[in-house]
């Protein structure tokens, strides 16, 4: 599918398959408390673009158990629902910044508006977590005294953040997934795809050029060298996907550069300009980019994997478009290190189905998906503890949004969609 | 009051300006370095119009150009203000030249500056690519100024570059028989880089608002004065008769000044305009009713009421005693002239 890649994975659901999203893991009842309510889950259901939600008390463990010590609150929330009020704000404000007045324009705007902002919200779900998790109250709507002003202010430019970062990755999509490689077509191009190719590069320079004036906005010149940095690393890691040698193909340090570039490096310094907007040390902006940082690198390594096994745990199940792309991922690599005659596979190129079969073989053979598996998990827990490096907090609003992000990073590894 | 080329009295810095400009784009990744260098390498730079004037710029405003030390690759924070100016002249560069590239992909053009263009020669996604990858590095140049109005102020100018390249797309609205809108996609597209820039340079010296807005009145009016002489001269060409200019405008279907006053004048143009031109026997008709119509000349008085309006902005700076100051103010209005009796 030309628009998904990366983090829209974890939102894009087949039709057939009913649940979105993996609970956690910690399905223990009791462990959790109830306070004075009932605990609430939320599973979120998508059917099209639908969401639905429901809430429900009796799965995880019904009655009215209050545990002496705090330390023990566990509070199983969904890391979404805690940030989708304001999610849907930051939605709103978007489409509102990309409305153009040229009708091509704005034909182009909605519709990568839909398909590459309104089905993901995952990295602003992340961002607003970070936000709450670094001690920045969400402000009281009505009521609020003077402090809460600077609070509000605070929050709107991280917001703010949260769209400068959409709006980049959605121009990032059109420029490196919908430019084809015109040359191969010269003579024989039709017009709708030379059209095609210059709305595009016409509305990713759009949506760059709000995002340049979104984060002028911001008046603070060190978010803006974070997010021209992200700029530069993503034209960086599609080049490098682009041009790779036959050599570079086959260097897990190349390929785990290239996934930095591509995937980790917008999540991970949008993560430390959250922090530095909200004026917080150095110290607690690089955790904040750690955090964001690694939970990327999980989360492109476990759908590395998925490309292989699909939702199930066999191997070729997946829609295996990367190896059809000819691109080699973790678990190619890894397999490349037990099976060295795989090189001879993968130096020819996967033009041939034949290869690909061959290939799916040694990787079956393999510890190829373990060991990126494995990886996955150590950057997950990377990510983890990260977060439990923040300096403490006896917030409500921030432990649940720390616990939250700590959840995502299980949730990423654990995904099989 | 000898008159000396513009040019030459900023050749040494435009060089230390383009040295640096060279080293900025390197990448590590090979293509994007490639690409990126594409047009800062040596032949290929064209004009420096834009440096030339953003430099005589700061020098008119009283900035003296310092002893010139060799060029620092990978200065973070420059503090020296003629440096940081300078700087300014390089974020213009790489947003310009980031702007040529995505153009050309726009409009599937094979050549630029003499060479073949980026997209001919090495795909459309890599000049894409290389543009944005330009841009970014143009940002972290900016960032690096730290002065948020500066920033804002390029900002603005990415954003009217590609509204003035979507203004120029809209083919099929009425819009484009408006000398309005016509006049307002040309500031987006030609005079904001550098009304912006020059400004920019004001802001960066400290100056008041009053000066800084007649640095940005300087640009502009220099910018729009440009685009509508190059606008005759696509269809004069070096010589003053029609017909003899490449004619590129007309055949993309692009309609300029001069063919906007001939439909003034002859209402009947409009239906010929409307037609299009891919039918080169229209492109004959329109330049018969250009030529008979004061098309051509109105174009050149309009060409000619910026150019002064530019050298009035000049005038109107705060008198100074300083020699440099006033050599540079008087390149800068030799400039004005030069841009509307220039043939190429």
């Amino acid at each position: 599918m030309l628009f998904c890649r990366g983090f829209s994975r974890i939102c894009t659901t087949p039709r057939k398959s009913l649940f979105g999203f993996v609970l956690s893991r910690r399905a223990d009842p009791s462990l959790f408390l109830l306070s004075n309510q009932y605990v609430y889950s939320t599973i979120k259901v998508r059917s099209g673009r639908e969401t639905l939600s429901w809430s429900f008390p009796s799965l995880l463990g019904l009655g009215r158990q209050i545990h002496q010590s705090s330390s023990l609150i566990e509070e199983q929330l969904d890391p979404f629902s805690l940030v989708s009020d304001e999610l849907s704000l930051v939605a709103n404000r978007l489409r509102a910044m990309v409305i153009a007045e040229v009708p091509k324009l704005a034909s182009a705007a909605e519709y990568f508006f839909r398909l590459g902002v309104e089905g993901k919200r995952f990295r602003p779900t992340v961002l607003l977590l970070m936000a709450t998790a670094l001690n920045v109250h969400i402000p009281e709507p009505v009521g609020g005294g003077v402090g809460d002003t600077v609070a509000t202010e605070l929050r709107t430019r991280q917001q703010s953040i949260a769209e400068i970062t959409e709006m980049i990755h959605v121009a990032s999509l059109l420029h490196d997934d919908v430019l084809d490689d015109a040359d191969t077509r010269r003579g024989i191009g039709s017009l709708n795809a030379v059209m095609g190719n210059k709305l595009a590069v016409l509305a990713g320079d759009f949506l760059l050029s709000r995002a340049c004036v979104a984060l002028a906005a911001l008046k603070n010149t060190e978010v803006v060298s974070l997010v021209a940095t992200v700029v530069e690393n993503l034209v960086m890691g599609e080049t490098m996907q682009m041009t790779t040698s036959s050599e570079q193909r086959c260097s897990m340090d190349y390929y785990i550069q290239k996934t930095y570039y591509k995937t980790a490096s917008l999540i991970s310094n949008s993560c430390k300009a959250i922090a530095l907007l909200a004026g917080r040390t150095a110290e607690v902006a690089m955790l904040a980019f750690e955090y964001g940082k690694n939970l990327g690198l999980a989360f492109q390594l476990i759908d590395d994997v998925l490309d292989f096994t699909g939702t199930s745990a066999s191997l070729g199940k997946g829609s295996l478009s990367d190896i059809q792309q000819g691109i080699v991922t973790a678990p190619i690599l890894f397999a490349m290190e037990e099976f060295p005659q795989l090189h001879a596979i993968v130096y020819q190129g996967f033009d041939n189905p034949e290869n690909i079969e061959i290939a799916l073989e040694y990787l079956g053979k393999s510890h190829g998906i373990q060991r990126t598996r494995e990886l996955a998990m150590k950057h997950a827990n990377l990510a983890a503890a990260a977060i439990d490096s923040l300096p403490e907090s006896n917030d409500e609003n921030v432990i649940r949004s720390r616990r939250a992000l700590v959840d995502l990073t299980q949730r990423v590894i654990t995904r099989n969609k | 009051m000898e008159r000396v080329d513009p040019f030459s009295l900023v050749a040494n810095e435009l060089s230390l300006i383009a040295t640096r400009l060279r080293s900025m784009v390197a990448a590590e990744v090979p293509n994007l370095a490639s690409a990126a260098e594409y047009f800062f390498k040596i032949g290929a730079e064209g004009k420096r119009f834009r440096p030339t004037v953003l430099l005589l710029m700061a020098t008119a405003l009283d900035v003296h150009i310092p002893e010139l030390s060799p060029p620092g690759i990978g200065d973070t924070l420059p503090t020296d203000l003629r440096t940081r100016q300078q700087r300014i002249a390089e974020i213009t560069e790489m947003i310009h030249v980031a702007s040529l590239l995505h153009d050309d992909v726009l409009d599937d053009a094979d050549t630029r500056r003499g060479v073949g263009s980026l997209n001919a020669v090495m795909g459309n996604k890599l000049a894409v690519l290389a543009g944005d990858f330009l841009l970014s590095r143009a940002c972290l140049t900016l960032a690096s100024l730290k002065n948020t109005e500066v920033v804002t102020l390029i900002a603005t100018v990415i954003e009217n570059l590609v509204t003035g390249e979507t203004m120029q797309l809209t083919t099929a609205s009425n819009k484009r028989f408006s000398m309005e809108y016509y006049m307002q996609k040309t500031y987006n597209k030609t005079a904001s880089l550098i009304s912006n820039s020059c400004k920019s340079v004001a802001l960066l010296a400290g100056h008041t608002a009053e000066i800084a807005m007649l640095a940005f009145e300087y640009g502009k009016n220099l910018g729009l004065a440009f685009q509508l002489i190059d606008d005759v001269l696509d269809f004069t060409g070096t010589s003053a008769s029609l017909g003899k200019g490449s004619l590129s405008d007309i055949r993309h279907g692009i309609i300029t000044a001069p063919i906007l006053f001939a439909m003034e004048e002859y209402p009947q143009l409009r239906a010929v305009v409307d037609k299009g031109f891919d039918n080169p026997a229209n492109v004959d008709i329109a330049l018969e009713y250009l030529g008979k119509s004061r098309g051509i000349e109105r174009t050149k008085e309009l060409a000619m009421k910026h150019a002064n309006l530019a050298a009035a902005a000049i005038d109107s700076l705060p008198q100074s005693d300083d020699e440099d100051v006033i050599k540079s103010r008087q390149a800068l209005i030799d400039l004005t002239q030069r841009v509307i009796t220039r043939n190429k």
